[in-house]
This record gives C-alpha cells, structure tokens and sequence, in this order.
C-alpha cells in the first residue's frame, strides 16, 4: 500500500511538471510585451530596458523557463550576494528558510512558490488567488457536494425503478436541464426564476458574493447567496452522476453476487446498501473528483452570471487585460488541484476496491 | 430411501421467459422429489431448464422476464409445516432462503463480492438468520473454514475473493450455503469452471459434509459422469422436460430414455478406442422430445460393433507410420517467460516462468494431445507456437524453418497454415459481424480467391462441412448456441486452408452432448484436410480420446509424453495418475455396455 501511494504522488508530481512547462512555453509564445503592459505604449525605450532586465525577459527563452522553474520550485538555488542577479533573494518577492550554501555564491533554500506579481496591479499574484480561491473553491465544493449527495441517491433510485415513470423523468431532466443547455443559461434561468420572480418565497438575490458588505454589520458571510450559483454550477454533474450511478447500478445488480446475496435471503435494502453501493460507487467517484477541478474552472460563467468574487472572475479580468502573470498563476492553481484531487481519488479508488491495489 | 419423508416436492412445475415478444415454455410438468439426506441428480444440456427448476426453488427467477404460469414447489419446513414456495410471501422466502435452503453457483470466480473479504461474507450469512454477535459469527466461520477445508483459515478470512484460486473461492460459497445447517442445498454446475482434480476434490467434500449434515443436495451438472460421482437418484431432463427418474444405477444400467442412453454412451470411453463418438442425433429424432425412433434403437450396434472400436494392433500401426515419417514441427527448450514484477522505471526485477524448457516434435497427420491443470503453460506453449507471445529462449521449427527467428514479413504465410481454436465461443467471434463475412474476411487479407462471390461459395461449402446450414452465412452469433459457434471457430480457422491446428480447450465450455459432436467433427476435418493437430484440453479423457500421442505438462515443465493409450494405462509420474483419478468415471458408466 505504501508502495502504491508512493507510485502516485510521483506519478503526480511528474504531471505537474510537465503542466508547469506547458504553460510556460504557452504563454511564452503569445502575443504582448510585458513592458508595454505594464509601462503603456509611449514609455521610453530605457524604462522598457529597465524592465525587460528586472523580469529576465531579455535573456534566451530556455534561461527564462529554468527562472520560471526556480521561482515555482519549494526547493531553489538563488545567489544571496549579488543584487542585479536574476535569481538574487529579494526579500520583497520570496520569503524563505536557508537550507546551506554551495561555494559561497549560491544558497539553496526552502520557499513557498513564487508566482511573481501582477503585471496591473502589482499585487503579489499569489496573494490575489489567495483571496479569491476560497470563494471558488467553496463554491465547486457545494456544487459537488449537491451533485453527488443528490445524484447518488436519485441514480440508485432510477436504476431500481427502471423503466417506471420517475426513471423515465430523471432521464429527461438529465439531458434537458444538465447535457443541452449551457451553464450560462441555466444560470440566467435560476437567477431570474428563483432570484427574481420568486424572490418573495425564497428570499435569494440574483447576485452576490460570499463577504457581504452591510452599512450597519460591515462584511458578513453570506450563505444564502451560495445557493443558486451551487445548485446551477451542480446542475451538469447532478445530471451526470444520475446517469452514470443508474447505469453502474444497474450493471451491479445484474451481477453473479447480487444473486449471491439474495440467496443468502437478504432484503432488497440490504443487498443495495452492503453488496451493490460499494461496488457501484467506484466510477461514480472517480468521476465525481475528477471534476472538482474542472468545475472551479467551469465556475468562470457562473461567477460572472452571479457577479461572485472568485477566481474566475479575476481571470476573466485579468485576460482582458493582458495581465499574465495572474492568467498563468490560475492556471497552474486549477492544474494542480487537478492533480492532487486526482491522487488523491486514485488512493482512496484503492480503498475502495482492493483489485486496483495489487497493480 | 424411499420409505422416508420427502421434504421437497416439484410437482408440474411450468415457468416461461419472456424472450423476443412472447413467452417461451423453460420448463414444462416438472416433476421431483427431494428426500431427507438424499442426492438428488439433475442432468441435462444447457437450455434443458435444469437450472431454473432449480432457481425456482430458490425463488430466483427473475420476474419478468420470468413467470411460473402453474404447478406447485412443495417444502416441508424444519418446524414440519408444509408450504407451497410458489405462493409464500416474499418476506417469508427472505427466512427460508439461505437458512433452510440455501444454493451453490457455477462461477466461482463472480458469485462472491469482490469489494468484501471472504469471512464477512459468510458471517453476513449467518448473521441475518441467527441472533448472534459478530465475534460468535466469526468463530462459527473460521470452523467452516476449517470443514471446508481452506488453508490457514484466519488469513483466508481475511482475504479478498481474487486472491483466491478458484477452488477455494468455490469452498468459501460452500461454506457460506452450508452456515446455517440448511436442509436443502442446491449446487447448480458447481465444478463446471473448474479443473477436474479441484473437481474431484470439491465433490468429495460435498459427499463428506452431506454425511455430516445429512441435508438433502440437488446437484445439477450437464455431465452424467460427475452426477454418477454423487447421486442416489437422478432426474434427467431434455428441452424442459423431465424425461426419466429413477435411482442412479438405473438410470446407468437400464436407461429407458433414448436421450439417456445418448447422454451415457457420449462421453469418450476410457477402456477403448472408438472411431466415432455417439451423439443425441444418433438415439433418437431431434424434434420428437419424448419418443424413441424405432429405427435408432439399435444404436448398440452401431457404436459397439467391432468396426467403431480400434484395435489396439491397429493403433499402434498407424503411430509407427506416423513417426516414420516427416516431423512438421520440432520446438526446443522452449522458455517463455512473464514478468512479474517491475520497478517503477519498467525494469523486471522477477519472472513467472510459464513454460520451462519443453521440448517435443509433431509428426505429419498425427494428433498430439496436450494436457495438465490450468496454469500448467499449456496454453502459453500454444500461443508461443503462433508466436501470439514472445517466447525468451530455445527454437521452434516448421518444417525446419525457425519461426522464432523470422521477421513478421517472413512469419506471415505461416499465419496461413497454422490456426488456431480458442477456449470460448462466445467471445471470440465479433458480435457485429455477420458469420459469412467473419470467415471471409481472413480469406481476403491472405489474398485466397479471386472476388467476393468465389469466396462466398467457399464459404458455403465450409460451413455445410462443418455441420452447418448455407442461411448461417447471414446470421450473426448470438442467433447460434454454444455448440454452433465453436463450428464456426472451426470453419473460420480451416477458411485459410491450414495444415496445422492448435485447438485450446476447444471444447470445454460445451456440454458433454454437444462435445461430443464437435470431437466427431474435428476427426472428420483432420482427415478431410490432411491436419495435423495440437489438441489441449484439462480433460485426460478427451484427450486420450482425441490423440495419437499425448504430452502431459505440470508446472511449465513436461512430465511425460508417449503414446496416449500407454500413459493412460501405465502412468509412470504420480502427477498423471491424479490427472487420471480425476476423471469422473462413476461406477456404472460401462456397465450398460458391458452387458451387451
């Protein structure tokens, strides 16, 4: 078992290398000088030197991608002594541990990954995903969370009454509501039916964001205002999760050991509950995790629909404005919570089911 | 036996399956008794509604597609109240079923939870009948374990069903059916899937814990040899019908029922050589269920007369012609070898060794028999010869050309003549295609036949000599039974024209009936095509039957190999005579002969 996490956190810190390259070399080939960006179009050619010099954007493209690599690193080799070296240990950039030196001139050290700063705003971009994250994150979360908890118990249903006239429904909502229309559109529906129309029997907004702001109370969390952005965000897996776990459902109870556990004279609650779910739920998890990161990624319409301060609000700015940094940071936030949601799903897929784990 | 009290009675028991927009009769006027402590035998091809009497028993028939339109299943309770099954609630049926009743299945391998270790399983058996804690549970199972003869019960309580061979998977169901002392223990194919030494093991156990428990067992098998190994009484059925009971040395010695008669003379005998196997066609009309043609009454005559016997002079002949003459393939200290382990970098740290250093040759016309446990390489020795798996070491001629040693361009015309016959019918041909185009198909890659029309009329002629119909060619598979697809296999693997064979299990997923057939069919090919042919099978018996000579391996590495006749008679390792123990011969199963 050991062996087996071990196997996967290396398989993970592999992929994220390579993401981490891929987006280098993305972003490295598009469009924009970094100085223009940050200095306008009529600054002088010494200040668009100046800069090209502080961010290292004047030296060959594989001297830059190993810059990139350091600052991202937790473990980096800097030069402590030297002011005007790019890899110079700016206490206004890194904070950091010493770990020791190398012949006096290079120091390697235990960092947090430097994400650089915001070509706009001049924020340290770490620190804006820090705060816009949560919101994201609680946001994919509550969508997963009603996705699963809703779809789960719907599919088993589904799959037991198959054929009736629930079955036949849950399958039409599914592909009208979750596969055809796009989450935009969902959103707008939601937020004008259950926001609007029916606000008087709901109490919800249209809009808002997590931290509220009150002339009286100050800022406050809002989690009414969760709500409809959860449930339209969740929609899609809902849909999903329904099929899949009716599909799975019906794949297990059609098995040699259901006809098992009913001979051993177990009712048809039992055999779901101790035989069917654990083997049923394996593709419904892998599937589930798997999007957790791709729905904070989804989130980007939904955010903006419910005018909600999350990530993908700020990316949708940022884009707009040709701010990389920030861009390429998200990015690389959304990979790797990518990657280790998906570590984590394959240790705990191993759990589950003690045949993945002998692989 | 019969003054006692029978504790279930069948009696016209009809059901129906909804199949293809209408119901169609599975079983129809099923009638049997079921005494205390008895044996009972169910015997019959598959589709001969065997396994839903018996799943009606249990109340498993799924409802729909199924329906028991009348008749009555009649259970005389441990408490002695008798009810009728087919009426009782289903929550009633929920108390009977795994405690009074109880059942064994065919598949080992999927009949357990894969996700729950072995002991909980049988724990949760006990625990939903009886009002005990799970320690008490618990100890009760590791004593079943021990009954059933699992080793090291507390770790195979632990365990997972994959890790666990296939035999002890089967013991873990039996320990499970037998936990709550049932009076009633159902066991529908129970060694089916398993190899005959884990067979004979598995049905000595159930003989010995029946002595124990004295419940009353309904064993189902499509082989009356296995039945004979076990039953007091047998009950054989034919196309949903009951068509003969009677006590066990009976139904040997005296068999009424041409398809008894049928069912008893079709496995290949083990004290002789018979030119052709006797099928169900040759007893009786096929679409008469119940009654004797008069004209196939003498079928004794037919098969027993001196003709179909081979003399033993005369065996021996043909072998000494056959070794004289040209050897058409040689292997040579063969080793093929998997791996087993890996870093994560990919590198091997161990290998399983599936065939260790074999080396044996193939005569021109001969059929060289290949036989052993599963996993003793025989099949990975087969697939070597068609280079399907690397092999590590060693050579293998054809027709003193060094196949290892080719490159695929060279290899390719070889692919031609040498072909191949897997285990299983069912999934080795393409669900999509039609059988015509199937066969066609290899025709066109290898270039064989002008156009499409020629190869047609190829195709029909083939499949007319494989015991098939000209309409077959615009079927697709799953319009075939079992024993009609593994024609197909054939035709398609003759399609090429090929001058070797290599059958793997051929055979050994079709009932013994329909085997039978298929042995008679491939002897009338092998001569019809000149053949030479490889024939691998776990069944010594089919086997001996089949092959002019006869290579038993064990463990990767050959134990003996000479002629078939001779190492049956005189086994010279102790691995070869359990191989032949094995074999489920019954008491009776010449004597019917005998006394003609």
């Amino acid at each position: 078992m050991i062996k087996f996490v071990s196997i996967k956190i290396i398989n993970g810190i592999l992929v994220l290398w390579g993401v981490v390259t891929c987006i280098f070399f993305l972003f490295n080939i598009l469009p924009g000088d970094p100085a223009t960006i940050i200095l306008g179009q009529r600054a002088s050619e010494e200040n668009v030197k100046a800069i090209h010099r502080e961010l290292g954007t004047d030296r060959p493209v594989i001297t830059q991608y190993l810059h990139y690599l350091n600052d991202l690193s937790f473990i980096s080799v800097h030069k402590p002594y030297n002011h005007k070296s790019l890899i110079y240990l700016n206490p206004s950039k890194y904070s950091w541990i010493p770990l020791f030196e190398i012949d006096k001139n290079y120091a390697v050290v235990l960092k947090i990954p430097y994400l650089r700063k915001s070509y706009i705003t001049k924020r340290d971009v770490s620190e804006i995903l820090i705060d816009t994250l949560p919101e994201t994150a609680i946001l994919a979360f509550f969508a997963i969370c009603i996705a699963s908890s809703i779809g789960i118990i719907l599919g088993i249903f589904a799959a037991l009454y198959k054929d009736s006239w629930y079955d036949k429904g849950s399958f039409i909502f599914a592909t009208v509501f979750g596969m055809s229309a796009p989450s935009y559109l969902v959103g707008l529906i939601m937020a004008w039916l259950f926001g609007y129309k029916l606000a008087e029997y709901t109490g919800l907004s249209p809009v808002g964001s997590l931290y509220e702001y009150d002339e009286w109370e100050g800022q406050y969390i809002s989690f009414k205002n969760l709500i409809l952005p959860a449930f339209t965000l969740g929609v899609r897996p809902l849909s999903i999760v329904i099929q899949l776990m009716r599909s799975s459902m019906l794949d297990v109870m059609s098995q040699d050991y259901i006809r098992t556990a009913k001979a051993k004279g177990l009712s048809t609650f039992q055999i779901v509950v101790r035989h069917a779910l654990k083997n049923a739920m394996n593709p419904v998890v892998t599937a589930i995790s798997g999007w957790f990161a791709g729905l904070m990624a989804g989130a980007v319409f939904v955010e903006k629909v419910f005018n909600w301060k999350g990530i993908g609000y700020e990316v949708v700015d940022a884009l707009s404005k040709n701010d990389l940094p920030v861009v390429m940071g998200a990015t690389l936030i959304f990979a790797t919570i990518f990657v280790i949601t998906n570590t984590i799903v394959d240790i705990v897929y191993g759990f589950l089911d003690p045949r993945v784990r002998i692989k | 036996m019969q003054e006692k009290n029978p504790i279930l009675e069948v009696c016209g028991l009809c059901t129906d399956f909804w199949v293809d927009g209408k119901y169609n009769r599975a079983t129809e006027n099923v009638d049997f008794k079921l005494y205390e402590g008895e044996t009972l035998g169910i015997v019959g091809e598959s589709g001969s509604g065997k396994s839903v009497s018996s799943l009606s028993v249990m109340g498993l028939i799924p409802i729909p597609p199924g329906r028991i339109t009348s008749g009555k299943i009649l259970y005389y309770s441990r408490s002695g109240v008798q009810m009728d099954l087919t009426k009782i609630s289903e929550n009633w049926y929920r108390k009977i079923r795994g405690d009074e009743i109880s059942m064994i299945f065919q598949e080992p391998m999927t009949s357990l939870n894969p996700v729950m270790k072995c002991g909980n399983q049988v724990v949760e058996s006990l625990r939903i009948h009886k009002n005990i804690t799970y320690q008490e549970a618990k100890k009760i199972t590791l004593d079943l374990f021990e009954q059933v003869q699992l080793p090291e019960p507390e770790i195979t309580f632990n365990k997972y069903p994959h890790q666990l061979s296939g035999g002890q998977k089967q013991r873990v169901m039996i320990a499970m059916a037998i936990s709550c002392n049932p009076r009633i223990l159902i066991a529908d194919e129970p060694t089916t899937a398993l190899d005959v030494t884990v067979q004979k093991t598995i049905l000595e156990l159930l003989k010995s814990l029946q002595k124990t428990y004295r419940m009353g067992i309904i064993f189902i098998s499509h082989d009356l040899g296995v039945i004979s190994e076990l039953a007091d009484r047998v009950v054989v059925m034919y196309k949903g019908n009951v068509v003969e009971t009677g006590h066990v040395w009976d139904i040997f010695n005296r068999p009424r029922h041409p398809y008894t008669k049928s069912l008893i003379a079709c496995r290949p005998p083990l004290d002789k050589y018979l030119r052709k196997l006797p099928v169900v066609s040759d007893f009786m009309n096929l679409s008469e269920t119940r009654q004797t043609d008069p004209e196939k009454e003498d079928f004794k005559i037919i098969f027993q007369n001196e003709e179909n016997v081979i003399t033993p002079e005369e065996r021996k002949k043909e072998l000494q012609k056959l070794i004289s003459g040209e050897r058409i393939l040689e292997v040579k200290n063969l080793v093929v070898k998997f791996p087993r382990t890996k870093t994560i970098l990919g590198k091997v740290t161990s290998w399983i060794t599936a065939v260790d250093d074999v080396s044996f040759d193939v005569y021109e016309g001969e059929t060289l028999g290949l036989v052993g446990e599963s996993g003793c390489g025989k099949t990975t020795l087969g697939r070597a010869i068609l280079r399907l798996v690397e092999a590590s070491s060693g050579d293998i001629l054809y027709r003193k050309g060094n196949i290892l040693k080719m490159t695929e361009t060279e290899f390719r015309p070889l692919r031609k003549k040498i072909q191949i016959i897997f285990q299983d019918p069912y999934s080795s041909l393409n669900p999509r295609l039609m059988i015509g185009d199937a066969l066609v198909e290899p025709m066109k890659v290898h270039q064989i036949g002008r156009n499409y029309a020629e190869r047609k009329d190829y195709v029909m002629n083939l499949l007319k000599k494989v015991g098939l119909l000209e309409e077959h060619f615009y079927r697709y598979p799953h319009e075939f039974s079992g024993g009609q697809r593994q024609r197909i296999c054939i035709a398609r693997a003759l399609v090429l024209n090929p001058e070797f064979l290599i059958c793997d299990e051929s055979v050994s997923a079709l009932d013994v009936s329909v085997q039978a057939q298929v042995l008679n069919l491939l002897n009338d090919l092998k001569k019809e095509f000149k053949l030479t042919i490889i024939f691998i099978s776990h069944d010594l018996g089919v086997v001996k039957f089949m092959s002019n000579r006869m290579v038993v391996m064990n463990k990767g590495r050959i134990e003996e190999m000479g002629d078939a006749d001779e190492i049956y008679n005189k086994p010279k390792t102790e691995y070869t005579r359990k191989l032949i123990d094995a074999i489920p011969k019954g008491d009776f199963t010449n004597s019917y002969f005998a006394v003609s």
